[in-house]
């Protein structure tokens, strides 16, 4: 009999509060994603390449469980509170009917207990086939090979999402269970314990109202300025404005709300209801709607922070060598390139490249003055006399280290031009054209020099004047890291030897046969022909190399690791936020479901009330996302202007691409959400359309 | 004079074919325009089911109820909607005020439900709120009114459109007694007034002596009818009493 109790009571709180069942079920899976995360495909593989990288990775996924197990027990404590006030009548009866407080508490739990082991039960499985399917589609999206996928099942993940979920639910349940049963069967029969909340002077709230708009004003003009970003107490101010602006804003608006209210609207049935309905939600939950805006807040700028960082590595340089070798031994420069080709003759593995070329790089050798070889006076100047901005001073600041600079040999830039599919370069033999790494420069900076660079400057190497010319260039002069120049001089051919005095280093760099690549990833051919590298004996040769598997996974892992924390926690930011606010709008509709039937009383149609309840809907959450929306903008610019690399800086158009992108999803998101309480609220009027017999 | 409303043979049966109850037994009889009629009969009786039946609550088992030559069984969504708002005003035991609405907000609900030009619905609030004195509450929350202003207002929110019918639910149920008293001199005044077509529910004899005919009800059927006559008011809460008093001992003394 009581078991049955308990089992029907169970069942009742799923149905009844299907959202707040779904959004568990949800956190479940996201818990077993993120945790299990060190399994999928993509993060074996990147273990072997990017250990260090990983294993840090996966330590700092235990601090995000935290974080979050902390976010989900808020959500479960404040879903349950709100279920349990509505109950509060019938455990009234229970008590007065002579149950035990200790048998009440234990059909509590249980009821509780029955309802986590069901999430877990729906949870689980699903995560497990979710997790799988995302390691295979990420496994075939980056090429790895899914032949040698295996079925895998987290052990450590299932123990720590069934024992963090139901930590937290038990911890929510005991401080929720204690409040309950400390009451008075008395208290508990009245029904509501809400409190009238005191209300002041709708000055007061207009004031808060201002203040909060001008709090949370400040807080973007900070934002949005990158030197807020580079010092600690400044962060902590623009924060906590946000913060309390936020708080004040949603505070005070029940000002707005009641002008609202009395703005005459002819055509409008209910207006007066559904405003007042309004304000009084947010009258008494003006706090969860702050907390939800910030937790949309926090999710959209997870989402920018991801797609800024995966994009900002993507960048890093378009895919032209595959393969760079470099000779400690060899002495003479021009043996080095013979050397490597007899040695992959040797052991069969010429055929693996279609190209194999020399990128030789040295510096001035001065007759003189060995240091200060290189002077640039007109460009220093023609930057000086710009206007002064951020990007000016940083390459004003990176340039004056400039004055004994790498030279390049152009026939072999071009050559890599040519692989790349670019346009080679002409140069006269008093000219130079510019090199910079792109991990240097930002595209305004480059467009900044560009201009500068237009205008022909002369400058001064070894004490011969030199006209710079072109456009600066930026293509990757090896595979991944064996060399990385600020700043070059690109210099024809017998310059270049003039200068060096035939004293450079040469690089090899190496493009592979297309071939071998028909038939399996970029990824296999290379990891396969490193496996067969190193069977040679390289290393005692004095021959060594790199790969571009080196830089393909280290984009790789920044893509999966950003990707994947992020939307972890913007999902859960989202399924919280919307979960806090959708529950208690549901709640406080049942709460109040009797002014519903005295509008049926009055004549209103179920038409009428699912209208007014669906606007209710839309205001109640519509505007915490509204406010999450416009504060996010803000808090993506300052993203990518204060907190992301360098690289995406001032990059404008990128920035209003990823903020539209953002902004369309969690359109998306929050549609799904109200149309799931709208379908919730209609199905709940519908049961309210049949009056009650009462006596 | 056609009659308003029309019950005939009305019956209502609770639960399934052994433990079934007969709530109402073939319930015949008629409400004429202008009339103050009152329904009393002790707790379990029937009268507060067959004010659900005319109030759409709940739908008879068998008979027909006629308002204003409308088959109340045929209605269905925006006609039964109207038939709640428009064609019946209903008071409650609880007054049933929304509480989160002003007084004045209150009584304008229906208005806004039923397309009622702004300016008329305002006019006729002022001239509702006047006459019930409840102009200085307006603007205040039901929570910051007393019982009986909390009635009032709940009367001038069902008398706002003009309803052809007034349903009342023990309308002094949750009132002391001199808030009880004053607001039957205004329903009273209002049917004087107005002409407007009460019918009430009420167990209570004090209360029933404001109404000009009073039928009495028991286990389901109509066992006694009293009409007021130019009697005064004491003379025939004198006889309501008696009534009463013999409906205490049983119905077979009745009569």
């Amino acid at each position: 009999m009581f078991s049955d109790l308990i089992f029907r009571n169970s069942s009742r709180s799923r149905k009844e509060n299907g959202l707040f069942f779904s959004s568990l079920v949800i956190s479940i899976v996201a818990f077993y994603m993120i945790l299990s995360l060190s399994k999928q495909d993509v993060m074996v593989f990147l273990r072997k390449m990017e250990s260090d990288a990983v294993n840090q990775l996966l330590l700092m996924i235990l601090v995000f469980y935290g974080i979050t197990l902390g976010i989900l027990f808020f959500l479960i404590y404040f879903a349950c509170k709100y279920q349990l006030e509505c109950r509060r009548k019938e455990f009234g009866v229970y008590l007065i009917m002579g149950m035990r407080r200790s048998k009440f508490f234990t059909m509590l739990l249980a009821e509780d207990f029955l309802s986590s082991i069901l999430a877990l039960a729906i949870g689980l499985p699903a995560a497990v086939l979710l997790s799988e399917l995302i390691s295979l589609i990420t496994a075939k999206l980056v090429g790895i090979g899914i032949m040698g996928h295996q079925f895998t099942f987290s052990f450590s993940a299932i123990g720590f999402t069934i024992t963090g979920f139901l930590a937290i639910k038990l911890a929510a349940f005991l401080a929720l269970s204690s409040e309950i049963s400390r009451q008075e069967i008395g208290a508990l029969l009245t029904g509501s314990s809400e409190n009238e909340k005191r209300q002041r002077p709708a000055a007061f709230y207009g004031i808060c109202t201002v203040v909060g708009i001008m709090m949370l004003a400040a807080a973007y003009i900070m934002a949005a300025q990158r030197r807020t970003w580079h010092k600690a107490d400044k962060i902590f101010v623009t924060l906590l404005l946000g913060l309390l602006g936020t708080i004040l804003l949603f505070y005070g608006i029940r000002v707005v709300i009641a002008f609202l209210v009395k703005v005459k609207k002819a055509d409008q049935r209910l207006h007066v209801f559904t405003f007042r309905q309004i304000q009084e939600n947010v009258i008494h939950q003006f706090a969860s709607m702050a907390v939800s805006s910030l937790l949309i807040l926090m999710a959209v700028c997870c989402f920018g922070a991801g797609i800024g960082m995966a994009n900002a590595n993507q960048q890093a340089g378009t895919h032209v060598l595959d393969y760079t070798f470099s000779d400690k031994f060899t002495e003479n420069p021009q043996e080095v390139l013979p050397r490597l080709q007899t040695v992959l003759k040797e052991n069969g593995l010429d055929s693996q490249f279609s190209q194999l070329f020399e990128m030789r790089i040295g510096y001035a050798r001065a007759t003189e003055n060995y240091h200060n070889v290189f002077q640039m006076d007109s460009v220093m100047e023609s930057l000086r006399s710009l206007d002064q901005s951020e990007d000016r001073d940083v390459l004003l600041n990176n340039l004056s280290y400039v004055d004994a600079p790498h030279l390049i040999c152009l026939s072999d830039y071009n050559r890599l031009l040519k692989a790349a599919g670019k346009p080679a370069l002409t140069l006269a033999a008093n000219e130079a054209a510019v090199y910079q790494d792109p991990d240097f420069m930002s595209a305004s900076r480059t467009a900044m020099l560009n201009k500068i660079l237009s205008a022909n400057p002369q400058v001064m190497l070894d004490g011969n004047f030199l006209y710079l010319t072109g456009e600066s260039q930026s293509v990757d002069l090896v595979t991944d890291r064996s060399i990385t120049l600020l700043f070059a001089l690109i210099l024809p051919d017998e310059q270049f030897l003039y200068y060096t005095k035939g004293t450079y280093g040469v690089y090899i760099n190496g493009i592979m046969n297309q071939a071998p690549l028909k038939s399996s990833s970029l990824i296999t051919a290379i990891s396969d022909l490193n496996t067969r590298l190193d069977g040679i004996g390289f290393q005692d040769m004095g021959i060594e190399y790199e790969s571009y598997l080196q830089n393909m996974s280290r984009q790789l892992f920044y893509m999966v690791a950003a990707s994947y924390i992020t939307i972890y926690l913007a999902i859960i930011f989202l399924v919280v936020a919307n979960t806090i606010i959708g529950v208690q709008f549901l709640m406080n509709q049942q709460k109040t479901g009797r002014r519903y039937q005295t509008l049926v009383h009055l004549g209103a149609t179920y038409k009428n009330l699912c209208t007014s309840a669906r606007k209710q809907i839309i205001w109640f959450m519509g505007f915490p996302v509204a406010v999450a929306s416009v504060s996010s903008f803000f808090g993506v610019k300052a993203l990518f202007s204060g907190l992301i690399s360098s690289k995406m800086q001032g990059t404008q158009g990128e920035m209003l691409m990823v903020f539209a992108a953002m902004i369309f999803v969690l359109c998306v998101v929050e549609y799904l959400y109200m149309t799931v309480i709208k379908r919730s609220s209609d199905r709940y009027l519908l049961t309210l359309m049949q009056p009650q017999r009462e006596e | 004079m056609e009659p308003i409303l029309n019950i005939e043979n009305v019956s209502k049966t609770f639960g399934n074919v052994p433990n079934q109850t007969k709530a109402l037994d073939k319930i015949t009889f008629q409400v004429m325009p202008g009339e103050f009629l009152g329904i009393m009969g002790s707790s379990g009786s029937g009268k507060s089911t067959l004010l659900n039946c005319i109030a759409t609550v709940m739908k008879p088992t068998s008979g027909s109820i006629v308002i204003e030559g409308k088959k109340l069984h045929t209605l269905n969504g925006k006609a039964l909607a109207e038939y709640r708002g428009q064609t019946v005003g209903y008071l409650f035991q609880n007054f049933e005020l929304l509480d989160n609405l002003t007084g004045g907000e209150n009584i304008l609900l229906p208005t806004s439900l039923h397309n009622m030009i702004q300016k008329e619905g305002y006019l006729r609030m002022k001239q509702l709120a006047e006459y019930l004195e409840i102009t200085d509450v307006l603007d205040k929350f039901p929570t910051q009114m007393s019982g009986g202003q909390c009635q009032r207002v709940a009367v001038a929110r069902a008398m706002i459109l003009h309803p052809k019918l007034l349903l009342a639910d023990e309308p002094t149920g949750a009132l002391d007694s001199k808030n009880a008293k004053n607001i039957m001199e205004k329903l009273s005044g209002l049917n004087r007034d107005e002409e407007a077509t009460i019918l009430m529910v009420t167990h209570d004899s004090n209360t029933a002596s404001f109404c000009k005919r009073i039928l009495f009800i028991q286990d389901g059927v109509i066992f006694h009818e009293l009409r007021r006559g130019d009697e005064s008011q004491q003379d025939f809460y004198q006889r309501i009493l008696k009534v009463v008093a013999q409906l205490g001992g049983g119905s077979c003394n009745v009569l």
